[in-house]
């Protein structure tokens, strides 16, 4: 039999109805009362019956449908255009000529058909009659398509010879007329269905569709049933009236018109137009004087804020002052453990809740007993939005409460006043020959080990005054941020001094204590370690905290048996 | 020989189907008429009759496994012959039973397409039935009473066909076919048919003749001006 294609449910011609009204169309102009008049065309020495003009076939539409000139004309050239009607003069030229030029109607055998569609056996049959006929003169695209068959259907390829012999054979017995109105017929169908290269295939009609048209569905009580749900879902859907999202739309439009750089330009210049990287320098992640913009910016809602590092770091110098800085802290390493490694999660996830939501923990963050229930719950089987109800918890009392005070507060000011507004670029010259002076920014591997730094410098001196803890002043000030190695990625970073245990070692190794805590954190970014061999002895990374593990914060596991906080003093 | 009957008899069901084919051309033409119904009736009785006397021939020798490897491979390859036989068979029986309700015969209000054929089919049908002449008998309205026996018919094709598909285990794709493309050309059917063999081949070997010839005018052209040019630098100097 012969092999279908894979098929992924695609299978099934589309519905075309078109096929079957046009049918009822050219059976209404046969009629010998209404229909159209036949003249007989002479080719040679014969005279074949039945021939129309392309005239006739138009007056003919327009009269039967009542529509204007111009659809009859169109009307009637998608006749030809799908095979119903074939032109006599120009075989090649399927269009509708409104003028003498003759047309004959095309046997219903060959008709387009729904179900389905042109054969390729069928095709190979008709090129080998072809060669039989004209002696091996074929057209371009036919050679192609003929030694393409003869590769894709070779197994049939000896059926194929010995049925176009007979076919051959069998046409002979008819009457010469006859003959020559056949190869018409079978040359206009096989110019609709294989069209030549650069013809129009007005019978494509792009992918196999998944349903079968012609398939009787029985709408059974089942069917009735789901229907009935599907409406009720989707009565309830919660919709915006347009008036409002069009609403929102215009509003953000109109407040970030001006810093669009395309929109409103760029100052000091476009960087693309006048190869003056200024403009990317002034607006760095993390520079030290922000751009006047960006800092007004930030006043136009929460998440502006947020999303720029330069103002995340100038909102969290305004929480501290509120000691409410932890919250700020939670954000961003829940952020960390959604957008980090896989691999790491599960550590990541064990580290925050050390840090900010054990009971006693040093940045213990204020959430509702609900969300912490939910939370530690999670914790048991951690991935990455395990922190997703408390992070957004926190992310609405930032927006809610703390966002606002900022934006009143004195550092904002004072961050707005010092902003700077670029000059308008002066185009830079380029230079006898064009020389330019490339500075090549800093390498990403540089670049993340300052963010690092900077992290852990933050961290470090982070003042975290929980109800609970008496951590004293953080002794890391003194030591000065000069030598910190980026020992872990994550937010809670190694202290300087011996006073504040390293969370991570705990984590890792509760039992020893000591430098080996400290280091096998290090060997997690042993990379950032290799870079460093040159620039510090390694004699500064041994006087490290000692991890003493002091039993203040539980590890996850043992939080069911110690409920309330040991309130010990710190060692 | 086994293979010479099996051989005769595709060969049989091939020429009765081409005949088949010409006829469902005419149904809904002009030359439609109570006659080529009842010879498409006739024709493909006999179709099916030879296509049962196929089958089972080669399923015998197919399943017989004292045959030697060449022959299996021969009567595979008819097997295959056999089964594309009956496909096109078989389209061109639903075809016609689609055309059949569409163009019942004794209706007034419904017109034949004018196809421009004139002639009848009664050669196609004696050559398929293989008798001098073709006799009419049936009734006025067979073309509306055939189209049952004909869905029934159909019915078997259908089911003889799956038969086959799962008794006999013959990969299509692994038959090879004989004859080149372009063996058509070099049957004698086609009058004054010369040694022209492959289609490609030819046209290549005209292109190579044009590009050779060109090639040389140039060459030659390019020796002469330098001969001319070498002449006149020999006589400045």
């Amino acid at each position: 039999m012969t092999v279908t294609r894979l098929d992924q449910g695609q299978r099934y011609r589309p519905r075309m109805a078109f096929l079957k009204k046009i049918e009822a169309l050219m059976m209404e102009m046969q009629s010998p009362d209404t229909g159209i008049k036949t003249q007989t065309q002479t080719v040679m020495v014969a005279n074949i019956p039945h021939a129309v003009t392309g005239n006739d076939i138009m007056q003919w539409i327009l009269q039967r449908l009542q529509i204007t000139a111009e659809e009859a004309l169109h009307l009637g050239d998608l006749f030809v255009k799908y095979g119903y009607i074939y032109p006599l003069q120009e075989p090649k030229n399927l269009t509708l000529r409104a003028d003498g030029s003759l047309y004959r109607f095309q046997t219903p055998y060959f008709w387009p058909v729904q179900s389905w569609a042109a054969d390729d056996t069928d095709y190979a049959i008709y090129l080998a009659k072809k060669n039989i006929k004209r002696k091996g003169i074929l057209e371009e695209y036919e050679k192609e398509h003929y030694n393409m068959l003869n590769q894709k259907i070779n197994y049939k390829w000896d059926f194929v010879i010995m049925q176009a012999k007979e076919q051959y054979k069998a046409g002979k017995e008819r009457k010469k007329e006859d003959r020559y109105a056949l190869d018409c017929q079978e040359r206009a169908y096989w110019l609709v269905n294989r069209t030549p290269p650069g013809m129009l295939d007005a019978l494509e009609y792009g992918l196999d569709r998944v349903t079968d048209p012609n398939e009787n569905k029985k709408n059974t009580m089942e069917f009735y049933r789901r229907e009935i749900m599907y409406y009720q879902q989707a009565i309830m859907k919660t919709r915006v009236k347009s008036s409002v999202s069009l609403g929102g739309i215009v509003k953000y439009s109109e407040q970030f018109l001006s810093n669009d750089p395309i929109l409103s330009g760029c100052l000091p210049s476009n960087p693309w137009i006048s190869d003056d990287p200024e403009f990317w320098d002034l607006n760095a992640k993390l520079v030290e004087v922000p751009t006047r913009m960006r800092v007004e910016r930030w006043a136009f809602n929460f998440s502006e804020l947020i999303r720029d590092p330069k103002g995340r770091q100038n909102f969290q110098l305004f929480l501290k002052k509120e000691f409410s800085g932890e919250n700020l802290g939670f954000w961003e390493a829940c952020e960390d453990l959604k957008y980090g490694d896989q691999s790491k999660v599960k550590e990541k996830a064990e580290e925050i809740y050390k840090l900010f939501l054990a009971p006693g923990a040093r940045r213990w963050i204020n959430i509702d007993g609900k969300t912490m229930g939910i939370t530690v719950k999670g914790l048991e089987h951690p991935h990455r939005y395990v922190l997703d109800a408390a992070q957004t918890h926190i992310y609405m009392l930032m927006k809610k409460d703390s966002y606002g005070r900022y934006l009143k507060s004195p550092i904002y000011k004072e961050m707005l006043a010092k902003a700077v507004v670029p000059q308008e670029g002066v185009k830079k010259s380029t230079g006898l020959f064009g020389r330019r002076h490339l500075r090549s920014s800093p390498s990403p591997i540089i670049l993340r080990q300052q963010e690092e730094e900077a992290k852990a410098r933050e961290a470090a001196n982070t003042v975290d005054i929980t109800p609970h803890s008496k951590s004293p002043a953080p002794p890391a000030s003194t030591t000065g941020p000069q030598a910190v190695p980026p020992v872990s990625p994550g937010p809670p970073a190694p202290p300087q001094g011996t006073a504040c245990p390293s969370p991570i070692s705990l984590a890792l190794d509760s039992s020893t204590a000591g430098p080996q805590g400290t280091r096998s954190p290090g060997s997690r970014s042993s990379w950032g370690r290799f870079l460093r061999r040159g620039c510090w002895s390694s004699a500064a990374l041994s006087p490290r905290a000692r991890a003493v593990p002091h039993g203040k914060v539980q590890p996850l596991g043992g939080r069911e048996r110690r409920r309330r906080p040991d309130s010990g003093a710190v060692s | 020989m086994v293979k010479e009957e099996c051989k005769a008899l595709l060969d049989a069901l091939n020429k009765v189907t081409a005949c088949y084919r010409h006829m469902v051309l005419t149904i809904g033409g002009t030359s439609d008429s109570q006659n080529l119904r009842e010879e498409l009736k006739k024709t493909r009785q006999k179709a099916q009759e030879l296509a049962v006397a196929n089958r089972n021939k080669l399923t015998t020798v197919l399943k017989d496994k004292s045959v030697s490897k060449e022959d299996k491979a021969e009567f595979e390859r008819l097997w295959v012959i056999f089964s594309t036989c009956l496909e096109i068979l078989e389209i061109d029986m639903r075809r016609a039973l689609e055309l059949g309700h569409e163009f019942p015969l004794n209706v007034p209000k419904k017109h034949l397409i004018q196809t421009g054929m004139s002639g009848g089919t009664s050669g196609v049908a004696a050559r398929a039935m293989s008798v001098q002449n073709m006799k009419y008998e049936a009734e006025h309205n067979i073309d509306v009473v055939d189209l049952k026996d004909l869905e029934n018919e159909i019915n078997q094709v259908g089911e003889m066909m799956y038969e086959m598909e799962m008794k006999v285990n013959v990969p299509q794709w692994t038959v090879e076919a004989k004859q080149d493309p372009g063996a058509e050309l070099k049957s004698t059917i086609s009058v004054g048919a010369s040694s022209i063999g492959m289609i490609s081949v030819e046209e290549n070997k005209s292109f190579c003749d044009i590009s050779k010839v060109l090639a040389g005018i140039i060459f030659t052209a390019v020796l002469l001006i330098a001969i001319v040019l070498a002449v006149c630098v020999v006589k400045l100097s």
